[in-house]
């Protein structure tokens, strides 16, 4: 099967079968469904998914085998050596037609009215394998009359169902939620949840992906349109870096459908519920549609044109700003934008302040690339499938990351592999886990100094003094991550006994960046005992390693190469802004005020600059505090490239014009920069790349060829898209620690991360995703609640050292107590306000509202 | 001739461990902790047993394909979900010699290294669960069960599993998917259970008959067993006979007894004086058979040459007053109500034959309808998951060859014939 890891250690044995009479050569153990697809020949399925465990009931894969009186099912048939099997003969063409006909014997056939209509594969079938004459005159079953809900976004007609039973194999084996089964038996037998009750799941959808009816449907796109209406254009999910593939479509002028394809991309047919359903914000109302501007100093925002904008910008932005101009571009722009931005500021603006994102500082983004070894070059996520273990830290993928997790889900549930995760909060992915380690927020370093000690405790064992040492330091780093020593010792165990590693480490390093050089440490360590270490990144913005990649970072330019005098990154420049000392700051798609950890200084800090231009697609936080505003362009108005967390550089493609007056990203920055200096360029998206190729070793080679094409043998992982390595001279600096202590008054500990509905601010413009969302919520542990009398669904007080917020209160089973979690990305209950800057994970206490 | 598996089966006090015991019961176990493990199988595979439960396969064969690797774990099933219409041989056994079920299943346990054991038990034979658990209970309390059995160091638990009303779990890997708590359907064939069973282990699983005759095997030899009956089919059988005759029940006769023998002078011929029209000879799946067959010998080999199947040995004797069209219909019906959903012919095919036939038996046929069956017979038989909607196909067939002009004239006259 396309998806089982190769694994180096099995030996490959070939055979040789006839399949209608053509030798070919295969693995032992194909499928014979697969074989015949290698050499050419069709074979109709419902069932079979590559990614899902074979079933074979569907039985539209018959075949005959020479020799064998029954016919077979190729999907769950593995191919002998010598067999001849044929998959055309007037049997096997009767056979699926058979099939056919039972399936429309109790087919709803309203096809006029089923979204489905046009794309669906049972109508496909039927078309191209008969029968083209219906027997059936006999009263079909009805499981029920009208269509019914299953969750905000998936509405169910059961009685176009073919019970190919892709939707529970995928809910269960994929996403993992399992809340999806069969009710009944024989033909009433009926794929659906918990006797048809309203689902509390992840809502991502895959269900409706996968369902090759018109069974499960999206409620938000429900006859919006027949398929043959829309236009489309292929584009990368912008909101985390995992960079699923996906398929953005619009019927005059309105996104009304984002979907995946099977064996396309990286994530195949799968999203997660802001891929699939998060498209709305193209829509949005509140999109910028022209430039705004500040007439008069305090005055309000007020329509102008872009003459008006760029002549303002002209006057107030100094051309030569050295150090007291400053540029933060957000990781959600393309890879082309991000590159011409940095150049923009460093050879149009003669500064070297220029940085990514709104919330890491530069110094720990320095170390986080040296750690998770990204100048050399791009990790894919399935070869970090095949080690023996797999290390997760730092990261709630299963809220980041989802596409992610349901690669570590299926595989892992494939093979026999060590799954070890090391987190604060309880997570899906835990169940496929064989083990877990709760530590406190902010505590990555203190559990991965103390598994150095314990891997290294046979080299301190010489010495009486040196374990003595070991042992006091050893039950400090157990003390500060809240770990008892057999936990460490099992971590320490399993790394010990594999020979290949994988460590995927999350952003909690980048929040709290102490955590880096024991990453590095324990990496180094690894690979001084001879084992196969790798490490991939787990990030949260679509772009963020392309933005790190094109140097917008104050250390080093493009391709790692180090500034010749490092600049300011973002803290450095709201300090400096917060001192009077910044001229002028052009913030495009991103927006620190809202995210930056601690709200109070960075919105006095971006206050007090003396010119503030700010480029988005919505008025964000940031936006409110510009003296001029730009109309960016959101992901599905524009050509370019996104890399994602494991280098693997994709295109994204233009499906509609920017709103109103609104310009791509990319001719803004140019257009700036031609402002100042004629010659700034390069002029389009392909020039820019082509520069980026000449200009960046890692992205000389990189193939952006892609091809749009159902792809039944799910050959997921394109190679040849991974960024190419470099060599590059970056430094991990020491952090210390901030102290969070006890403290009895507030006894919980707060993490922050997103939410799975959401990703930063932007999401909030998506009306579908608010619904599921069912409000803003605090999340601590069952025994927690417990202890303090509170009940999930129960209205909230969270309050900290000088900011609270009533939230609604979820308790999750296995998250470590005293950690209480709250998402970045609610407007009205901005967790940032907690936050104090140098200050580490704030501690907070939880009332009765 | 002696009464080997329903020997206690007038004795109102055997389902008693001590009644059993002073019969000699648990005799033959004792005996087989004494052999080595790979003697018994061998034992059991010179015996000539195979499966009672319908398929006929060599029972001995069956235990040794299971690994002998001693740090695997191992399981044992009995396939006690007896469910098919008017077949009940092994709820006699079930109901009144529980302990001779029991027996057998530490025998097989000990055979093939089983460290535990299962009886799947229909979930509506309550008082057979009842009385199993009663004597598994009393088996422990005289350490048969448990660990360090007899001193020997053999170590066995049993549980019985009841069946929540589902004919599918007689399926063997529907059965386990059952024991799992999960959906009951049934499992891709390889892995076969032998090599990834019950919680992935290897497992056998046995109809409650076969384990029954286990004891004797042991006790007597297996040149005993296979002296009785035809060689390829040795042993005693159990014959659940029901419909139009004198006598029906459960009579335990010599394989290779011929259908006449059994219904002329077993059961003491027909109810009335109308005389036999058709005979089902194992379980309603089995093709019937006319009088012009009733010279067949009942054992696997001679059954299944006439084109039928001994299968569970339930036979069904039909006189002249039966219509043909209405046993077909309850027949399907049964089947349909029963598939599991999992495969399309089965789910689709099987209710679409049903509702022809409903069609035919009420007087609604319509022309084509015969022709139309068949052709479903086709398109079902031999296409689907497992042997379920098989069952149903080759009973409808041997019913439409034997009696086709009886569906023809449904389809015309609107009306039965007799």
């Amino acid at each position: 099967m396309g998806l089982q890891p190769i694994n180096p250690y099995k030996r490959y044995i070939m055979v040789t079968v006839k399949i209608n009479g053509k030798e070919i050569t295969v693995e032992d153990n194909t499928l014979i469904l697969d074989a015949a697809r290698d050499a050419g020949y069709e074979i109709p399925t419902f069932c079979y998914q590559a990614d899902l465990m074979g079933i074979g009931s569907c039985r539209m894969c018959l075949v005959e085998i020479e020799g064998q009186k029954k016919l077979q099912p190729s999907c769950v048939t593995p191919v002998l050596h010598g067999i001849s099997i044929l998959t055309e003969t007037p049997t096997v063409m009767s056979a699926r037609a058979s099939m056919l006909e039972f399936l429309l014997a109790n087919h709803a056939m309203d096809c006029p009215v089923c979204d489905k209509g046009g794309e669906c594969e049972l109508q496909d079938m039927v078309y191209k394998y008969g029968p083209h004459k219906g027997r059936h005159a006999e009263p079909k079953f009805k499981f029920h009359e009208k269509d019914y809900a299953l969750s905000p976004v998936i509405i169910k007609n059961s009685n176009r169902c073919v019970q190919c039973m892709k939707c529970v194999r995928v809910c269960r084996e994929v996403v993992g939620r399992n809340v999806l089964g069969a009710l009944g038996r024989g033909d009433h037998q009926e794929p659906t949840s918990f006797f048809r009750s309203f689902l509390d799941c992840d809502a991502d959808g895959n269900c409706i992906e996968v369902c090759p009816v018109g069974c499960f449907m999206r409620l938000p796109y429900r006859y919006k349109t027949r398929p043959w209406d829309l236009k489309g254009a292929d584009t990368i999910c912008p909101y985390c870096a995992t960079g699923c593939r996906m398929v953005i479509e619009h019927r005059d002028g309105e996104v009304i459908r984002a979907r995946a394809q099977l064996g396309v991309g990286m994530n195949s047919e799968t999203l997660c519920a802001r891929g699939r359903f998060g498209y709305e914000i193209i829509n949005s109302e509140a999109r910028l549609t022209t430039p705004l501007v500040r007439r008069q100093r305090h005055g309000t925002l007020e329509p102008a044109t872009w003459e008006e904008a760029f002549r303002i910008i002209k006057e107030r932005m100094p051309s030569l700003g050295g150090n007291t101009v400053g540029g933060i571009a957000g990781a959600r722009l393309a890879t082309e934008e991000l590159y011409l931005f940095q150049k923009l500021m460093r050879e149009v603006f003669k500064t070297p302040n220029v940085d990514s994102g709104s919330r890491w500082d530069a110094a720990a983004v320095e170390g986080f690339i040296a750690a998770t070894d990204m100048a050399e070059g791009g990790v894919s996520v399935f070869d970090c499938m095949e080690a023996d273990t797999v290390f997760v830290i730092g990261s709630q993928v299963s809220e980041e990351n989802p596409v992610t997790e349901y690669i570590i889900r299926r595989i892992s549930a494939g093979r026999r592999m060590n799954v070890i995760i090391a987190g604060p909060r309880a997570m899906k992915l835990d169940s496929s886990a064989n083990l877990l380690l709760r530590h406190y927020p902010a505590a990555e370093a203190a559990l991965l100094s103390a598994v150095i000690l314990d891997i290294n405790a046979a080299k301190l064992a010489a010495s009486a003094d040196l374990t003595a040492a070991k042992d006091a330091k050893l039950d400090g780093h157990l003390k500060a991550a809240g770990l008892t020593i057999d936990d460490v010792r099992a971590l320490a165990t399993k790394l010990r006994n594999s020979e290949s590693i994988a460590i995927m480490a999350g952003t909690e390093f980048l929040r709290y960046p102490h955590g880096i050089e024991s990453l590095n440490l324990l990496k180094e360590l690894l690979r001084s005992l001879g084992k196969k270490v790798r490490v991939m990144p787990l990030l949260d913005r679509s772009n963020q390693r392309g933005a790190w990649e094109m140097g917008v970072h104050p250390a080093f330019g493009p391709g790692y190469v180090k500034a010749p005098a490092p600049g300011l990154g973002i803290s450095g420049m709201l300090d400096a802004a917060a001192d009077n000392s910044m001229d002028a700051l052009y913030i495009a798609g991103a927006d620190p005020a809202a995210l930056y950890p601690d709200e109070a200084h960075v919105k006095e800090a971006l206050s007090k600059v003396r010119f503030l231009v700010v480029q988005d697609i919505f008025l964000t936080e940031t936006a409110r505090l510009a003296d001029v505003v730009l109309p960016g362009a959101s992901f599905a108005e524009k050509d370019g490239m996104l890399t994602n967390q494991e280098g693997r550089a994709q295109i994204i493609r233009k499906l509609l014009p920017p709103p109103g007056k609104a310009k791509v990203d990319l001719d803004i920055i140019r257009a700036l920069g031609e402002m100042y200096d004629r010659s700034f360029g390069p002029k389009n998206a392909a020039l820019v790349l082509d520069e980026i190729r000449r200009a960046q070793p890692m992205y000389a080679d990189v193939s952006l060829a892609f091809n749009n094409k159902r792809n039944v043998d799910n050959k997921l992982d394109n190679k040849a898209a991974l960024v190419k390595g470099t060599k590059a001279a970056l430094t991990i600096r020491k952090f210390e620690q901030a102290a969070s202590g006890q403290d009895a008054q507030y006894p919980f500990m707060l993490a922050t991360g997103n939410h799975l509905f959401h990703s930063g601010r932007l999401t909030n413009y998506s009306k579908t995703l608010n619904d599921l969302m069912k409000g803003m919520t605090v999340e601590i542990s069952e025994e927690d609640a417990l202890a303090s009398g509170l009940a999930a669904g129960e209205r909230v007080l969270v309050s900290g050292a000088g900011f609270s917020v009533t939230l609604m209160l979820t308790v999750k089973k296995g998250t470590k107590r005293g950690v209480a979690f709250i998402a970045e990305n609610f407007d009205a209950a901005p967790v940032n306000r907690f936050f104090r800057k140098g200050k580490g994970a704030p501690r907070v206490k939880i009332t009765k509202a | 001739m002696e009464k080997i598996l329903l020997k206690n089966l007038n004795n109102p006090d055997a389902h008693k461990i001590d009644v059993y015991i002073k019969g000699g019961g648990y005799k033959a176990f004792e005996a087989a902790l004494k052999l080595q493990p790979d003697n018994i199988i061998q034992m059991v595979k010179d015996s000539g047993l195979r499966g009672r439960g319908g398929a006929g396969f060599s029972t001995g064969l069956k235990w040794s394909f299971i690994p002998k690797d001693p740090t695997i774990k191992k399981y044992l099933c009995c396939n006690a979900d007896e469910g098919e219409p008017d077949t009940f041989k092994d709820r006699g056994i079930m109901d009144w010699d529980p302990h001779l079920l029991i027996e057998g299943m530490l025998i097989s346990s000990y055979a093939f290294g089983a460290s535990a054991s299962y009886v799947y038990i229909r979930g509506e034979f309550a008082f057979g669960a009842k009385r199993v658990q009663a004597a598994i209970n009393e088996a422990y309390a005289k350490r048969f069960l448990g660990k360090n059995i007899l001193g020997t160091g053999f170590n066995h638990d049993m549980y019985i599993h009841c069946g929540f009303g589902a004919y599918i779990c007689g399926e063997e890997t529907a059965l386990l998917e059952s024991i799992e708590g999960l959906r009951a359907q049934p499992r891709k064939k390889p892995p076969f259970p032998a090599l990834a069973g019950l919680y992935g282990k290897p497992t056998v699983i046995n109809n409650v008959e076969t384990l029954a005759c286990i004891p004797a095997i042991i006790e007597r030899g297996p040149k005993w067993f296979s002296s009785i009956g035809p060689e390829k089919s040795p042993g005693p059988k159990i014959f659940g006979v029901s419909g139009h005759v004198k006598k029906p029940g459960l009579y335990e006769l010599p394989m290779g007894t011929t259908l006449r023998d059994l219904i002329y002078n077993h059961c003491g011929g027909m109810l009335t004086a109308k005389p036999l029209k058709a005979v089902i000879p194992g379980g309603v799946s089995a093709p019937m058979f006319t009088a012009k067959d009733l010279d067949t010998p009942l054992d696997f080999d001679s059954v299944a040459a006439k084109g039928s199947m001994l299968g569970s040995g339930a036979v069904i004797v039909m006189d002249e007053s039966t219509c043909i069209v209405k046993m077909a219909h309850i027949i399907n019906r049964f089947f349909s109500h029963e598939s599991c959903g999992k495969c399309t012919p089965c789910r689709d095919g099987s209710p679409w034959v049903t509702n022809i036939l409903s069609r035919l038996e009420h007087g609604d046929g319509r022309p084509g309808d015969v022709e139309l069956l068949e052709s479903l017979c086709t398109n079902i038989f031999g296409r689907t998951f497992c042997p379920l909607a098989d069952g149903a196909v080759m009973a409808l067939r041997g019913a439409m060859k034997n009696f086709r002009e009886e569906f023809l004239y449904h389809e015309k006259h609107k009306r039965c014939m007799v």
